[in-house]
């Protein structure tokens, strides 16, 4: 069948209008389930993903209309013709960005729209680049969908040094900010109902971070604040992908999810000040039998450890002003430790933290000026971790990254009186 | 009063409970395994759950994911002779983790920072 091109309008949450196209070959109107992919360049990786996703649908949802969407970047790689040629029974729509429009966040956008036209219950996104990805993935991520839960984020085996903007502040801030915890807050692979795809194409709080890579944790922060329940879907197999060396490949990740978290702050500071402690959140898909452990993730320690010690010279004029006292002389103590005895703690990481969110709220320097000095002492805490948990077992660490959180539940009191302090002398 | 449920098969155990509790002014129920335990907890009401992991019957890490499907926000601390089940990926449904030992402190400790959190509630969940 010779697919036709859609090429559609419509207003991005800024209210500009934005082209978008759509294939949609089966003519798809209406949809119970969707598995959305997003996508840049990923002709080599989808089919694999699509399949999977396919026989998952078949096997698990198989009395709901499926749909499988591709949203993607306007691939120049032949994404959208690998996606199209997957050989299954499931209909396939794909969407794309215009030429020109980048952005993992305005794929995402795309998908919301979609998923309110064709009424969808359930929305299940999984990455292009998986490699691990079961068709239980889609069980596990849609069922709580379908039993009133309004977002579902993953659990998945991660090697100790995969995701670890997640482990040192992704997760912990989330969780001693919002009090639920959610092990995966950026995980890229999760479910949302319709109703909650209503909520995203609201558009509250998006912006260009949101756009591009910011859009999981908004994501996750808004399902967190929304009266919907909120799960986590146990995947089993390890996440497989293109897991990324923490010190050589931050790229423009970083500045994305971490202004968008601190800029999200300061939308719910009047519910994250009122939060004392953390609670679970259900966790469905257990029974899987033995877990897979990952690959190793390679890491270059020096090059954390550099990246923090110069970092910190180039950056000192930012940290005397967004730092406390107190957190900047032992900050600049620790920086000037040989490598054998350096150690960035838990619990001064956790203060450092905070007073980067006080001073991104505040707008104390620019904000790329104190985002690419934050990227300095991030590298500080990851070289730090690495050399704590070298030869720790995988289930060690998790209890170490554990306690990490429970001392930014414990240091919160800090972030709260200096956040309250800011506004009693009219800063904000 | 605030309640707790003590589950664990050894008596010994449930009976230092019951006393630490006790006198820490805490009202004090007993499971000795996880027999109808949804429907003991509908029953009691217990504000916080002491749960054993290993029990001869029946596994705490099992019997904590049917609490938490029921009771989403219910308290309910782990209390192992095995500190080898922390980051088991099953305990992060529980509030907290606490290895046995004959000093209660610890465990006490989290029993109240468990009953004093404040996290916004989220609408109870539909079945579809």
């Amino acid at each position: 069948m010779q697919a036709e091109t859609t090429n559609r309008s419509a207003k991005d949450p800024r209210g500009k209008v934005l082209d978008w196209i759509e294939e949609n070959p089966q003519e798809v109107k209406k949809a119970d389930i969707i598995v959305g992919i997003p996508s840049f360049n990923e002709a080599d990786c989808i089919p694999f993903v699509a399949e999977q996703a396919a026989i998952g649908l078949k096997s698990y949802f198989k009395d709901y209309r499926s749909v499988l969407i591709n949203c993607d970047n306007n691939s120049e790689d032949q994404t959208r013709q690998a996606f199209l040629s997957v050989e299954t029974d499931i209909p396939k729509i794909y969407l794309s960005t215009p030429e020109g429009l980048k952005g993992k966040g305005n794929n995402f956008h795309n998908l919301f729209r979609k998923a309110v036209d064709l009424d969808a219950q359930a929305v299940v996104v999984v990455d292009a680049d998986l490699r691990s990805i079961t068709p239980r993935w889609i069980k596990n991520l849609g069922e709580p969908l379908f039993q009133g839960y309004g977002y579902v984020a993953p659990i998945y085996i991660r090697h100790k040094y995969d995701g670890t903007i997640t482990n040192h502040i992704a997760y912990p801030l989330s969780r001693a900010l919002y009090g639920r915890r959610m092990r995966q807050p950026i995980g890229g692979d999760f479910g949302f109902s319709g109703a909650m795809a209503r909520l995203y194409l609201e558009g509250k709080l998006w912006d260009e971070c949101v756009a591009l890579f910011g859009i999981d944790i908004w994501m996750t922060t808004l399902a967190i604040n929304s009266p919907h329940p909120t799960a986590q879907a146990f995947l089993g197999a390890p996440k497989i992908h293109r897991a990324k060396d923490p010190a050589a490949s931050l790229g423009p990740m970083f500045r994305h999810v971490i202004s968008t978290i601190f800029r999200m702050m300061e939308a719910f500071d009047n519910t994250w000040k009122q939060v004392l402690w953390s609670k679970p959140t259900p966790i469905f898909g257990f029974g899987l039998g033995e877990t897979e452990m990952p690959p190793p993730v390679e890491v270059d320690e020096d090059r954390l450890y550099r990246g923090f010690v110069d970092g910190f010279k180039e950056n000192l004029n930012v940290y005397e002003q967004v730092l406390t006292q107190d957190v900047y002389v032992k900050t600049k103590e620790i920086a000037g430790l040989p490598y054998e005895q350096f150690e960035l703690p838990p619990a001064l990481w956790a203060k450092i933290v905070y007073d980067f969110a006080l001073g991104f709220h505040l707008n104390t320097v620019p904000r790329d000026e104190l985002m690419q000095a934050f990227v300095a002492l991030y590298f500080g805490r990851t070289g730090s971790y690495v050399r704590t948990t070298q030869g720790m077992e995988l289930r060690v660490v998790e209890d170490y990254i554990e306690e990490q959180c429970l001392v930014f539940e414990e240091t919160k009191p800090y972030l709260v009186d200096r956040w309250e302090e800011a506004k009693g002398q009219g800063e904000e | 009063m605030t309640k707790i449920l003590v589950v664990d098969d050894e008596a010994s155990i449930r009976m230092l409970y019951r006393e630490e509790f006790e006198d820490e002014g805490y009202e004090v129920f007993e499971a000795e395994d996880g027999h109808k335990l949804t429907e003991r907890i509908e029953q009691d009401k217990p504000d916080v759950i002491v749960l054993d992991i290993k029990m001869a019957a029946y596994d705490g890490l099992d019997l904590l994911q049917e609490i938490r499907q029921q009771f989403q926000d219910l308290p309910v601390i782990i209390s192992s002779a095995y500190g080898a089940y922390k980051g088991d990926y099953k305990t992060l449904a529980a509030d907290y983790y606490v290895v046995k030992s004959s000093d209660l402190s610890e465990l006490k400790q989290k029993v109240k920072k468990a009953l004093e959190g404040k996290v916004p509630g989220k609408k109870g969940r539909k079945t579809s």
